[in-house]
């Protein structure tokens, strides 16, 4: 029997999806709010991620249909499981270190662009090399760990809870690493770089690391994300989903784990409740009077009518989000305003 | 393998057309960054409105239909006046905050100006009313008239440029303010005017960009000139940035790496080429081929 029905079912979807997109903010808050690194590629991290859990834990391709990859290690489940994570954190993190030691020592502007470029030509290669990625059809047979024994609303129940306690995990991990001397390096090396170089610091390496660990945060979010759905797909990683997690990092707050996690779930909730627009609009036609019938379609009737409206204006109201947090709100709603001053003011 | 002159210099000429699409982009990008000095991650978005200005006008936008040329030139300078309109309102208010804020505003105009757009039209792909034309063959070459006249307009449009910074009093001013906006200022040059002219070029130059890839790379959609902005940046860097001679070379450079990279290697990948040359080069020479001043 289904218990979660309606808004019980959403919620746990949009908590489970929430937490993922937490782990993400959290990582790039590692690179862009402590360490001052502008990276514009954080998708390929999370891509790394989910295909390196896809790959250890599909089956073998003679057993897929449609399967034009040759490697599926197909690790049981559950007890490949944290195995299959601890993978998509290293190809996070082994995708990282190869992007950063090509640019993290460039300055701000060739930094970005080169995180946003080497992310579109990972996403080249995740689309062209078919016999790894199954191409644009998909990985789409990952397990879900537990799935068969705990019923279909028992699983997404005790993903959601995972979800939350791994977020929770990796926050903590966080916040001790900003804590301990490392953490006051990164945020050394952000407000001046030259200060931390006079100091006898390595800049280049610390950014390295930094840049590591934050690419690390998101192939897990990857590993999580594959087993959640079950399946990974290269349309799922496009460039739009970096600027979602910076959206929300901004928004919730830079250099606060804390921000970015409520920003991560604020965002997520927004994107997901558009969906019930088209139902909310059939409701309220339904219960108007008679007479006011016509004045809904009126004045909604100038508007264009076809599927890309509301996931278009979704990324508009994004877009927005960027422009009025970073024009009237720099720290974000819970980020620090000291922590975020002396950035931007290099060159 | 042997080596197919034909092959080899048909690849040349291929190269050389793209790159000339390339070098208008990535020359208008550069432009603006020598005076606002952040690189402008909706520029991408000029090029798209450019070729859809330039469909919609060319069907009847404005009342009634115009042939190509005309509704190009329109096109042109109204996303031209797209860029005056979105560097006062998004970029001037915070124009004192330093690089970072504004290049992730640009980042959030670039989300509302394509999504603006599919939100309107619709993501359905769209096509310049170009005819279809045979290939000429001089020499072996294959070429198509088409072709040919994307290259004449971008080397007319580089001409231009050259000639609005070498001769004009707005071009002197511009390299004024690129160089030293304080300096510029002192100096008696309203530097704001500037600026905005600047946008209004660098925009203009964008829209052209986008209508003439769009000649030679029919159909497109509404993500057409954020895609594309991988390779005009891959351009502007190598040619260091703020340098519109570098960003030039830089795009006939890397016109001709993608097309020799499609043709002998692969052609999945060809703005892994764009990239490839360029990481290559930032790490030998971090401030791109051409160093120096204007």
């Amino acid at each position: 029997m289904a218990i979660l029905t309606g808004w019980a079912s959403f919620l746990v979807t949009v908590g489970t999806i929430a937490a993922i997109y937490g782990l993400l903010t959290v990582g790039l808050n590692v690179h862009y709010g402590y360490t001052g690194l502008l990276n514009f590629g954080h998708v390929a991290f999370f891509a790394a991620g989910a295909y390196a859990s896809a790959i250890a834990t599909m089956p073998p391709p003679e057993q897929v249909t449609n399967a034009s990859y040759v490697l599926g290690l197909n690790l049981p489940m559950p007890a490949g499981f944290p195995l299959s994570l601890a993978l998509a954190t290293i190809a996070g993190g082994v995708l990282a270190a190869l992007i950063g030691l090509t640019s993290v020592r460039l300055g701000t502007h060739y930094l970005a662009i080169a995180t946003f470029a080497l992310a579109g030509v990972f996403g080249d290669v995740l689309v062209n090399e078919a016999w790894l990625t199954n191409g644009a059809f998909g990985m789409n047979s990952v397990p879900k760990p537990l799935r068969a024994t705990l019923g279909a609303d028992g699983w997404q129940l005790a993903y959601l809870g995972f979800a939350l306690v791994s977020l929770f995990v990796v926050y903590l991990l966080v916040e001790r690493l900003m804590d301990a001397p490392f953490g006051r390096l990164l945020k050394g090396v952000r407000e001046s770089e030259a200060a931390a170089s006079m100091l006898g610091k390595d800049t280049n390496v610390t950014k390295l690391k930094s840049f590591v660990i934050g690419g690390a945060i998101a192939g897990f979010a990857g590993g999580v994300y594959a087993h959640y759905l079950g399946s990974v797909v290269t349309a799922q990683f496009v460039p739009a989903l970096t600027f979602t997690v910076w959206a929300a990092m901004l928004l919730g707050g830079a250099a606060s784990s804390l921000g970015a996690i409520a920003g991560a779930f604020m965002l997520v909730g927004f994107q997901e409740s558009t969906r019930f627009i088209t139902t909310a609009y059939g409701w309220i036609q339904s219960v108007l009077p008679e007479a006011l019938s016509g004045v809904l379609p009126a004045l909604f009737a100038p508007l264009p009518d076809h599927p890309s409206f509301i996931p278009s204006v979704r990324f508009v109201v994004i877009g927005l989000l960027f422009v009025l947090v970073i024009r009237y709100r720099p720290s974000g709603l819970f980020g620090d305003p000291s922590e975020i001053e002396a950035m931007g003011e290099e060159d | 393998m042997v080596l197919d002159s034909g092959q080899f210099l048909q690849t040349v000429v291929f190269g050389l057309v793209e790159g000339s699409v390339i070098a208008v982009g990535s020359v208008g990008l550069t432009l603006s960054y020598g005076v606002t000095r952040f690189i402008n991650f909706a520029y991408g978005e000029f090029l798209t409105y450019g070729a859809y200005l330039a469909v919609f006008i060319a069907g009847g936008l404005l009342g009634m239909s115009l042939p190509l040329p005309v509704a190009a030139v329109i096109a042109i300078v109204l996303v031209g006046g797209l860029g005056v309109a979105v560097s006062r309102v998004f970029f001037e208010p915070i124009s004192d905050r330093g690089a970072l804020p504004l290049l992730i505003t640009s980042i959030g105009l670039s989300f509302i100006l394509r999504n603006a757009l599919s939100a309107w039209v619709g993501v359905d792909a769209q096509q310049l009313p170009v005819p279809l034309l045979r290939p000429l063959e001089i020499a072996g070459i294959r070429f198509t008239l088409i072709e040919l006249g994307v290259f004449l307009a971008a080397l007319a449009t580089m001409a231009a440029i050259h000639l609005l910074l070498q001769r004009t009093m707005l071009g002197k001013r511009m390299r004024a303010t690129s160089g030293n906006r304080s300096l510029a200022e002192t100096a008696g040059i309203d530097t704001t005017r500037v600026v905005r002219q600047t946008w209004f070029i660098s925009a203009a130059a964008g829209g052209l960009a986008g209508i003439l890839y769009a000649a030679l790379f029919s159909p497109f959609r509404p993500h057409v000139g954020f895609g594309y902005l991988i390779v005009v940046f891959a351009a502007t860097l190598l040619g260091g940035i703020g340098r519109p001679y570098g960003a030039m070379l830089g795009a006939f450079l890397i016109g001709l790496a993608m097309n020799f990279g499609s043709t002998y290697l692969s052609a999945n990948y060809t703005r892994a080429y764009a990239f490839l040359i360029l990481v290559a080069v930032l790490l030998a020479r971090p401030e791109g081929i051409r160093g120096g001043e204007f």
